[in-house]
């Protein structure tokens, strides 16, 4: 379960580039990423949340069952933790964390949905 | 062991926790602050960092030992309870507080015995080692899976297991619940997913969880968000109580096929790479064009490169130091300063050398940094426009050109805007347009374009080897073509609707030289056509013209500098290029008479050249001043604006020596009017010459005619351009009020539009003086003080004293010798009128004041002569009993004036007239002299005679019908609502402003030398008002449709004068067949000899 954030109008708000998750920064500081902390690393560190979370994100979903929900299988969350995801997050992981990916043998799958199959 | 684990757990956790902060401790135990609770430090910089942490984590801050205690001892407890069962938020969360507590009360046995800070070190000190050694111990990727054996979520390893699977096979099938379309109060889309959230967290566990599985919006789909269920009542469920979302307009299932799409939407796509053009969308620089240069990695900022604009004429004060300049720049902001490209040598001209670093090739300036002329600064992405950019050729240009005029080496592809346009391209075409393959297999055809299917045009290829054949090619691949000598119209874009002539072809870029301008402008072939027609070079929208100076609003002016179709680009005192259309101008503003002071404190008006002193030393010629502060300046050479710019008065000097310099040794007594004793100067002196009178219209008293004042009487105590300020006699009070609301009341009480011309000198004698003033000067005017004394009766002899038993006028034409020619030695006019074929006599009837009133009549034929004429020779002429004053007119005598009483003018006579006298003459046409001169020489009226006699204008003389219905006055007529127009006023009575005016006759009175007639108007917009008309300016209106009633003029038959008769039929032109009211006998009438009667 992830931090749902209090207020969503805020500009602040903040989507993972890699899990899509939207929180507030101070959340993301505080907890680091419910789904991808591990990779990303973003736990009490500003640096690290700017670069891996952005603001330039489109459509909000409210993953409430993830395991049996179509988006979510869609959105591919559906093994990620209930909570606010973005539809659509502009941006790319940072270098390292591709690399780390690449390394791990996962496919990274940018969420600006260029690259649909 | 597991009971090993909640004691090292917790540092676990908290190394988990710190490990960014691992420095942290040894930071803080240096503090003086009492506390070295790690944990609580922790959230209270959490605290400090979070704004939206409220006032709970503040009393946590404050309270944190005392809690920090308590929940020691709660630890204490959990210990010994399996509260690990149950995973949930709240649980966690105070489970982890419950590690801190843990771990604070490791620290707190270090501290409880001994308050001593060395105590204190040394605890910490102790914790710090044994959490390193303890770190040495276990592997890192032990605690993550003891953590996740606990917690399951703390540190998940990243699998990215589903990111295999291609999107295909995630499409939906049936098995899958479906989405559900849910009207929602359009902006609180995003709210509402919140809500639903929140709504299924906390329902989860109560009896009626809601069975939703996720909710989402989109940015694009305004007023909808989309629920995932397996029915729409489970929908319906979870909107329940929501504000904003509206079930009620429907729950709508999304076709399966649909879902995915819903999910796919994109944007339009908003990439940005660096050379982009992009618009700034607020600040200082809003609307400018600028390129990107670099983007941030997450896309979030992007460096930008445009044209500074940078202030050259701040305040005073501002460069002299920093903090002054603050404030300046905030004032400053109502003037932006013109885009330039940034150049040393000026910037530090104007702000000192030290407030311009150079770094590398880089200037900085104010926390700005330029390059080559440019500005160099990184903008939010969101605070730029990125669509609809369009770039125009000129703001492509100028960037091209750089700083120093030359073109760049690194020249900005025009391609990427063609590029853009490039779509646009294919609607642009049209059969029988001229167009060339400029790329693909065909590149280099051009051919006339056949027709057009969607994006495929087909070409009948002209010249080469393929001439005549058709070609199709894809629409993008075309341009128009056009060559050197062409005839273009431009049809879109900011150059829309002009013509000219095609001098140069590049590419797709043409340039041609504008019919209207004679300028060269550059357009993109797309956007011309060929055209035979010239451009309307009018330079006039509306009621408003190039250069004028407009109001916006309340606080903003502007002169337009260029008018397009239906708009105007408007430069206003801010400097700001503003497009208004003509409904947005509030009002013209009229800066003619406006003054300003410049640089030297000389004064300034309209039109003066002048030069900048200071800034960037522009010359120009004032357009306009407003406020005496801002001066909009034109100067064709500059070719930003149309030439036009604004600067402050106070930074001009006049570039033509000045006039109104006071040299020493002038004496100023000399150039005193008044001490010069009224002697005629040779004009003012310097500026000061041409100052105009005031409004005219200032002090006149007025009356509201319209809106809620309306009705109110006033006095205009100021004008501007259409608005008047009107002090109402009512309430004290001063009003702005719209001059079309204004009517100016006259004395008589009668009221005209303000804008009528008005005299106010005769509109005190107004009605009286029906005079020539304007077109002859009165000759009595010197003499008997401005008044024509035709109708002063004292001063006119009474006619009926000198006039009784004399024969009248005409009779002696004919007959006895007339009496007045024996006084002069001039034979009467009418004599000569005996010999040449007199009109009147020829019209058979010669009324005796008409002629006499008009002088020059007899030269008119006789079809002029009112058919009221003498043989009806109204009544009050019968009792006056003379027609002398035919003979006046002609023969000069001074007694003509019988019908005096009737008309106010006199006939003219003198002895220079005599010399003149049609009796010399045989043909009456060829006597005299025009009107004009007839009147003149009674000017110079021999003796008490001429005097005596009136001017008889010019005017009424030509005036074919107008006469004196002097029947008017005839107690017959008196009550009846006959119909009469105004005629014969033009130029004389109220500067003719009612001649035509029809009305109906409500009163008529004889003043001693005067007969007014008051008229109610009949016209529309007149309706309801009357006037007081000298009876000489009105002109019966005869019936002229069948059914009229009307007024007999004179007896006929068994009806007598003054009977009124209904119009029966028509028997020949202007003859009628009448009868009475009460009486089916018809008789007929002349059409002359009624005159109609007002039914209202």
């Amino acid at each position: 379960m992830a931090a749902i954030p209090s207020q969503a109008k805020s500009k602040q708000l903040r989507a993972c580039l890699l899990c899509s998750i939207i929180q507030h920064p101070m959340d993301f500081r505080k907890n680091g990423c419910p789904n991808c902390e591990e990779i990303m690393q973003m736990k009490g560190s500003p640096d690290r949340i700017t670069v891996c979370t952005t603001t330039y994100y489109d459509g909000i979903i409210a993953v409430i069952d993830p395991e049996s929900s179509w988006v979510a299988r869609w959105q591919r969350t559906s093994k990620y933790v209930r909570g606010m995801y973005a539809v659509r997050v502009k941006g790319r992981v940072p270098e390292d964390v591709e690399a780390e990916l690449e390394s791990r043998g996962i496919k990274y799958r940018p969420r600006d949905q260029t690259d649909q199959d | 062991m597991d009971e090993e684990y909640p004691m090292s757990d917790p540092i676990q956790a908290e190394n988990e926790e710190e490990g960014p902060e691992e420095t942290q401790p040894e930071r803080k135990t240096g503090k003086s602050r009492g506390s070295i609770y790690d944990a609580l430090d922790d959230e209270e910089d959490d605290e400090g960092e979070d704004d939206d942490d409220d006032e709970e984590d503040e009393e946590d801050g404050r309270h944190g030992r005392k809690r920090a205690k308590h929940r020691h001892k709660r630890a204490a407890v959990n210990r010994f309870l399996d509260v690990e069962a149950e995973v949930d938020t709240e649980e966690e969360e105070e489970e982890e507080e419950e590690e801190v507590g843990g771990d604070e009360f490791i620290a707190d046995a270090g501290i409880e015995g001994d308050e001593d800070d060395a105590n204190r070190r040394a605890a910490v000190n102790a914790r710090l080692d044994r959490r390193e050694r303890e770190l040495n111990d276990q592997d890192l990727a032990k605690i993550a899976q003891n953590l996740h054996e606990r917690y399951g979520r703390a540190a998940v390893r990243y699998t990215g297991d589903m990111n295999e699977v291609p999107q295909r096979l995630l499409m939906p099938s049936v098995h899958d619940a479906s989405l559900w379309q849910v009207r929602v109060k359009p902006g609180r889309e995003r709210d509402i997913v919140f809500s639903l959230m929140r709504k299924a967290i906390d329902l989860e566990y109560t009896a009626q969880p809601l069975s939703v599985l996720s909710a989402f919006q989109r940015d694009s789909l305004a007023g909808m968000i989309y629920v995932e269920a397996r029915s729409a009542q489970q929908v319906n469920q979870a909107c329940k109580g929501l504000v904003g979302v509206y079930p009620s307009r429907g729950i709508t299932l999304v076709p399966i096929e649909e879902m995915a799409s819903l999910l796919q939407i994109k944007k339009q796509d908003l990439t940005v790479t660096p050379g982009t053009w992009v618009r700034i969308k607020r600040g200082k620089y809003q609307g400018d064009l600028s390129q990107v240069m670099d983007i941030t990695e997450n896309g979030e900022d992007v460096g930008l490169k445009f044209i500074p604009r940078i202030d050259l004429n701040p305040r005073d004060d501002a460069s002299v130091d920093g903090r002054k300049r603050k404030k300046a720049t905030s004032g400053v902001s109502t003037m932006r300063p013109p885009q330039r490209f940034f150049n040393y040598e000026e910037v530090v001209k104007v702000y000192g050398r030290k407030q311009v670093s150079k770094r590398n090739q880089v200037y900085v300036f104010q926390n700005d940094t330029y390059k080559d002329g440019f500005i160099e600064k990184d903008f939010k992405l969101s605070a730029l426009q990125l669509d609809d950019v369009n770039p125009t050729l000129d703001e492509i240009t100028r960037f091209t050109r750089g700083q120093d005029g030359a073109e760049h080496e690194n020249a900005v592809d025009l391609s990427i805007i063609a590029e853009a346009s490039r779509k646009a391209a294919i609607t642009v075409l049209q059969p029988g347009d001229h167009v060339e393959v400029f790329e693909g297999e065909q590149a280099g055809v051009h051919g006339v374009v056949d027709s057009i299917n969607q994006d495929v045009v087909t070409i009948t290829a002209v010249g080469v080897d393929i001439d005549g054949q058709k070609v199709d090619v894809p629409a993008r691949s075309v341009r128009k073509r056009f060559k050197a000598g062409d005839h273009v119209k431009v049809m879109t874009g900011q150059n829309a609707d002009e013509t000219g002539l095609v001098v140069c072809v590049s590419d797709n870029v043409v340039t041609f030289l504008s019919d209207m301008s004679m300028q060269e402008v550059s357009v993109f072939s797309k956007d011309l056509r060929e055209a035979a027609e010239v451009g309307s070079g009018t330079n006039i929208v509306g009621n408003y013209e190039l250069h004028d100076l407009v109001q916006l609003d309340l606080q903003t002016v502007g002169v337009i500098f260029k008018t397009e179709r239906d708009t105007f680009r408007v430069l206003d005192q801010n400097g700001q290029v503003r497009h208004v259309q003509p409904h947005q101008i509030s009002m013209r503003r009229d800066s003619n008479r406006a003054i300003a002071t410049d640089s030297e404190g000389h004064e300034l008006r309209v039109n003066d050249n002048v030069r900048e002193v200071d800034g960037e030393c522009r010359k120009g010629r004032v357009l306009h001043y407003y406020q005496s502060f801002f001066a909009f300046l034109h100067n064709r050479d500059i070719s930003e604006h149309g030439g036009v710019f604004v600067t402050r008065a106070r930074s001009l000097a006049s570039l033509a020596p000045k006039g109104n310099l006071i040299k020493p040794g002038t004496d100023l007594g000399k150039m005193n009017p008044h001490a010069a004793g009224g002697a005629p100067m040779g004009g003012m002196v310097g500026s000061a010459m041409g100052r105009g009178p005031r409004d005219r219209d200032i002090g006149a008293l007025v009356a509201i005619v319209k809106g809620p004042q309306k009705g109110y009487l006033g006095v205009i105590k100021d004008t501007n351009g259409n608005l008047a300020r009107v002090e109402l006699h009512t309430g004290n009070k001063v009003i702005t009020i719209d001059k079309e609301k204004l009517y100016r009341k006259l004395p008589d009480g009668s009221l005209i539009p303000l804008s009528q011309p008005y005299n106010p000198k005769w509109g005190q004698g107004g009605f009286r003086t029906p005079g020539a003033p304007a077109r002859t000067p009165n000759p009595f005017a010197q003499a008997n003080g401005g008044r024509t004394p035709g109708w002063t009766s004292g001063r006119t002899p009474n006619p009926y004293a000198s006039g009784d038993g004399k024969t009248p006028a005409w009779n002696a034409s004919s007959r006895t010798p007339n009496p007045f020619a024996a006084e002069g030695t001039k034979t009467p006019a009418w004599n000569a009128a005996s010999r040449t074929p007199n009109p009147y006599q020829e019209s058979g009837k010669t009324p005796a004041w008409n002629a006499s009133s008009r002088t020059p009549n007899p030269y008119q034929d006789g079809g002029k002569t009112p058919a009221w004429g003498a043989s009806r020779t109204p009544n009050s002429y019968a009792s006056d009993n003379d027609r002398s004053g035919w003979g006046g007119g002609w023969g000069g005598g001074p007694s003509e004036t019988t019908w005096g009483n009737s008309s106010p003018e006199r006939p003219a006579e003198t002895s220079d007239w005599t010399a003149q006298t049609p009796a010399a003459i045989p043909t009456p046409y060829s006597a005299p002299t025009p009107y004009t001169s007839a009147a003149t020489p009674r000017t110079m009226g021999s003796g008490g005679a001429g005097e005596r006699s009136a001017p008889t204008p010019g005017v009424s003389a030509g005036d074919e019908d107008d006469s004196t219905p002097a029947w008017l006055l005839d107690p017959l007529f008196q009550g009846k609502k006959l119909l009469m127009e105004i005629t014969g006023t033009l130029g004389s009575w109220h500067g003719g402003e009612l001649d035509g005016a029809k009305g109906f006759v409500s009163n008529a009175f004889r003043t001693l030398s005067d007969a007014l007639i008051t008229i109610e108007h009949i016209d529309p917009g007149r309706v309801g008002t009357s006037v007081e008309v000298p009876i000489m300016y009105l002109t019966p209106i005869p019936p002229d449709q069948v059914g009229d009633h009307a007024v007999l003029l004179e007896g006929l038959g068994s009806a007598s004068r003054a009977t009124e008769v209904i119009l029966r039929q028509l028997v020949t032109s202007r003859v009628w067949e009448v009868s009475k009211p009460s009486d089916p006998k018809t008789f007929t009438c002349l059409e002359d000899k009624m005159v109609k009667l007002y039914i209202s």
